[in-house]
């Protein structure tokens, strides 16, 4: 029977299981709409941490901040008491722009590559460093600086790929706007999701902060996040909700956000602060009272999606509740 | 054919060695060609096959444009002189091509009755008709130069599918759980060597396929053409269409250097029917060979492989050469034929651009640094698409002929699928060390003929290429009193192009209700006004109704601030037409 096998023939059923396969393939894939499940477990004192923040100010060195701040939230074991041995970390920067760190539009190497270094300390199995970046992808993880401290720091730092988005369905009774987005799997399928933000100005939501560094996850078409953007994010803030928040003031973008693009646009403010609710660490950092925002930018109660995440929960944004471990 | 009894010529073999490794060479070159760090630091090695093509050399010199890089063509010149076509068989990438395709497809096939002496006098017109147009400024001649061919066959059309299939590969493995797939496809994205960035900015489901230009069909079919119309006849394009040839063959037709059949030959026909682009034939009525020092690329199987007597030697001794040399190139009047035909079309061609021109719905957006006004472009640009091949955001494309015939397949914008990259061409190294004086346009930087100059990053980012404009009846806060500003978020310049300003505008939710509750908000809002007191009920309706108007941030386009790099018009997050797209608006400068 071995002779059965012509090369004509099998190149003929080759051909046709692979044509079956592909159709196979394409009928599986493209499905929407999958719930989403974000997978990180919150910090163990979310709940009663809503209002409290760790903040480290001065000097110049910001990865000595970043250590202070967390050891302020979180006491003397740091990082050591949300991370478990043999956790998946994702980190996930302000990695947005082609521009070099002193111009505010990214957060500082150095706080990266601290966090990554704090994150194995306290036993962490692999720590992943990725932003869905607005300009070039290679560009942005250059000019940033990131790519190459976090790698040196032992993380693993890869572009996004677009096929890693999934369609999911922001099926939450807080949600008000934002049915369903694609959103990178990586970063819903780590155990802890460490959220790192750098302070800047925005065009359309005011400020840029931790909440708004959350659209680093998203994939699509993001210029629609834009319409009723302040919704959008509290939206996106009530399904994301990270382990961990930091918000990079080292350096402040106070005006022309979120691209910048120069050193006149930059105010330096060497403060780290960290929390639990990204909507607190938000609301603390929006406010002209603790960062150098250029005179008049906004107010607090401008910044309304920090309001409606508040309102929704997520955390604190009345000033006056909000507990500082300084 | 004949049988190979005899081991093949030591020059044969290494022929065949060279052969490869120039076709490697260009594969490997246009593959880093994608990397812009590559490109920066050894340009002259992205476009060394194109800095070394006699023709465009000889196009250029003839259209009066003038670059340094393209005298390396003399080297080239100068081994036509010697062995006319040897650039044909040793090192043209599209002739080795068509080698490698003809030996895996038509090995045994005859093809030794398909002999056409008087097809082959077509390349000459060609070459008499694009020379005639590259006098009149036109430098269509790169349709056809077997280098641009190849570079735009390759680089726009044959690597985007070879990325594409390789990437929908290792998606599937990945998807599948086939381990290792995930991790290959981020180092073939971290390498560069799948083409992917120009996705991420709209990465998700239904997106991420990478790369692709437009026309790149008909790029594919044309290639394939050319390789598969040999299984009529052995590189049938060499011998019959090919420009470059034409012109390397003329060069040449004065070295001694050639295939000398002697008098022992006793016109068996091997050598006819064997040579890959004929370049033998009958003489002194079909008792004896010679061969066309025109045709041969000096591939060396004759000498040993073919002719049974030992009767052809290839070199420039006097062994009994047979006289008259038999020509090949047409006579004068078809030579003067072809060049009018050239000068009938290059006024023709240059009236229907200029026609074009004039009526400006449907302007093209040149690369930062390309020659203007684009009559100049149009004589220097050569059609390669190297550009296009090099752009880091996939925003160059081939034109069609919107503009005017003239104007097929030269690098234009295509905003919707890319902008025009503000950081082109630096590193962080570059701006970290205030360098930023080296060019930083890679489409420049590539260009073989300077169609498109090499510019520093200050003045790429001030180089106007059109100016963007609002569309009223698409912008969102513009048309539909919704909230948008991307344009402004994304606009690359530090002093940025587009601002903002609140107004107040039409509420939507107040525009959704219906007539009867528009009244019943009227009165209420006319009752409180006049100060009365409204019912706890009443306040609380009122309360829930949307207010007529809302504050809204509209843009607007600073014009003399925009370079038209098309970021705001890519970013839109209309589907469709941009409600902001780069228009022509103030392109011309008032001097």
């Amino acid at each position: 029977m071995s002779h059965d096998l012509t090369r004509r023939g099998f190149l003929r059923t080759a051909g046709a299981a692979a044509c079956a396969a592909w159709a196979l393939g394409g009928c599986s894939g493209g499905a929407t709409g999958e719930a989403l499940k974000f997978r990180a477990r919150p910090h163990p004192n979310a709940e009663a941490w809503k209002g409290r923040l760790g903040l480290a100010q001065g000097g110049d060195d910001p990865a000595r901040n970043v250590r202070a701040a967390v050891e302020k939230l979180c006491g003397p074991d740091g990082a050591k008491t949300f991370i478990k041995p043999g956790d998946i970390v994702v980190v996930k920067p302000n990695i947005g722009w082609a521009q070099v760190p002193e111009m505010a539009a990214t957060v500082d190497p150095a706080v990266i590559a601290t966090v990554v270094r704090m994150c194995l300390e306290a036993g962490a199995k692999a720590v992943k460093v990725f932003d869905n970046t607005i300009g070039s992808g290679s560009k942005c993880y250059e000019f940033s600086g990131i790519e190459k401290a976090a790698r040196e720091a032992g993380a693993t730092v890869e572009q996004c790929a677009p096929h890693r988005f999934k369609m999911v369905a922001l099926a939450d009774p807080l949600v008000k706007r934002l049915r369903e987005w694609p959103l990178y799997e990586e970063a819903l399928a780590a155990d802890i999701f460490i959220n790192v933000a750098v302070a800047k100005t925005h065009n359309a939501s005011l400020v840029s902060l931790c909440m708004k560094n959350l659209m680093g996850i998203q994939g699509g078409d993001r210029g629609k996040m834009h319409q009723e953007i302040h919704q959008n994010l509290a939206d996106l803030n009530c399904v994301i909700r990270p382990t961990l928040n930091i918000l990079d003031a080292t350096r402040v973008m106070a005006r022309e956000g979120p691209g910048g693009g120069r050193k006149e646009f930059v105010a330096p403010a060497r403060t780290i602060v960290c929390g639990t609710s990204a909507v607190t660490v938000d609301a603390w950092g929006a406010d002209p009272a603790h960062l150098p925002w250029m005179q008049g930018h906004h107010t607090l109660a401008e910044v309304k999606h920090i309001t409606l995440g508040a309102a929704a929960g997520l955390g604190v944004a009345d000033p006056a509740k909000i507990e500082v471990v300084a | 054919m004949a049988k190979r009894s005899k081991p093949k010529h030591p020059l044969h073999v290494a022929r065949i060695v060279v052969q490869l490794l120039f076709l490697g060479l260009f594969l490997v070159l246009l593959v880093l060609t994608a990397r812009g760090t590559f490109v920066a630091a050894h340009p002259r090695l992205a476009r060394l096959f194109l800095d070394t093509d006699p023709l465009v050399l000889a196009g250029m010199a003839l259209a009066g444009v003038f670059t340094s890089g393209l005298l390396a063509a003399l080297v080239i010149v100068v081994l036509s002189l010697v062995a006319p076509r040897a650039y044909c068989g040793w090192i043209c990438p599209l002739g080795t091509s068509m080698d490698v395709v003809d030996r895996l497809l038509f090995r045994n096939r005859d093809r030794s009755k398909n002999i056409t002496p008087r097809l082959r006098q077509v390349k000459y017109g060609l070459l008499a008709a694009l020379l005639v147009l590259a006098i009149f400024g036109l430098g269509v001649f790169g349709w056809f130069d077997p280098v641009c061919i190849m570079t735009r066959s390759v680089g726009v059309a044959l690597y985007p599918m070879a990325d594409q299939s390789a990437k929908t590969a290792l998606v599937a493995a990945e998807e599948h759980g086939i381990g290792g797939a995930g991790s290959a496809y981020d180092w073939g994205v971290a390498n560069r060597l799948l083409l992917l960035e120009t996705d991420l900015k709209k990465g998700g489901p239904g997106r991420g396929f990478g790369v692709g230009y437009e026309w790149a069909w008909v790029f594919t079919a044309l290639f394939l053409a050319i390789l598969l119309v040999q299984a009529y006849q052995r590189r049938f394009w060499c011998r019959n269409l090919c420009p470059l040839g034409a012109l390397m063959g003329l060069l040449g037709s004065v070295s001694p250097l050639r295939p000398r059949v002697s008098a022992k030959c006793i016109s068996c026909d091997a050598c006819r029917k064997g040579c890959k682009t004929g370049a033998f034939q009958h003489v002194e009525h079909k008792k004896r060979f010679a061969s066309l020092v025109q045709e041969c690329v000096f591939c060396y199987a004759c000498e040993r492989n073919f002719c049974p007597v030992d009767a052809i030697h290839i070199g420039a001794g006097h062994a009994n050469p047979i006289r008259p040399q038999p020509h090949v190139c047409p006579g004068r009047r078809a030579l003067l034929g072809a060049a009018a035909t050239g000068a009938l079309l290059g006024p023709a061609f240059i009236l229907d651009q200029r026609t074009r021109a004039k009526e400006e719905t449907n302007p093209q957006f040149r690369p930062p640094g390309a020659l203007r006004p684009d009559d100049e472009f149009l004589a220097a640009c050569i059609r390669c698409g190297e550009c296009m091949k090099v752009c880091p955001t996939n925003a160059l494309h081939p034109s069609g002929v919107e503009n005017g015939l003239a104007g097929l397949w030269t690098p234009a914008f295509v905003y919707n699928i890319g902008n025009c990259d503000y950081y082109c061409g630096v590193t962080k190294a570059d701006v970290d060390a205030g360098q930023m004086d080296k060019p930083a346009n890679l489409c420049g930087t590539v260009c073989p003929t300077g169609a498109i100059a090499k510019l520093a990053h200050i003045e790429k980012t001030k180089w106007k290429i059109g100016t963007a404009a609002f569309d009223h009846s698409r912008c969102l806060p513009w048309a539909r009193g919704e909230e948008c500003l991307t344009c402004e978020e994304q606009c690359p310049l530090p002093e940025k192009a587009i601002s903002h300003q609140s107004q107040t505008v039409a509420n939507n939710e107040w525009l959704k209700m219906p007539q009867d509750k528009r009244n019943r908000f009227d009165e209420l809002a006319a009752r409180q006004a006049k100060g009365e007191t409204l019912s706890a009920d009443e306040q609380k309706e009122l309360a829930a109704m949307p207010p007529k108007t809302r504050t809204l941030a509209q843009p607007y386009v600073l014009r003399d601030r925009c370079i038209g790099c098309g970021t705001c018009e890519n970013v839109c997050p209309i589907d469709g037409p941009g409600g902001i797209r780069v228009e022509r608006l103030q392109t011309r400068e008032i001097k």
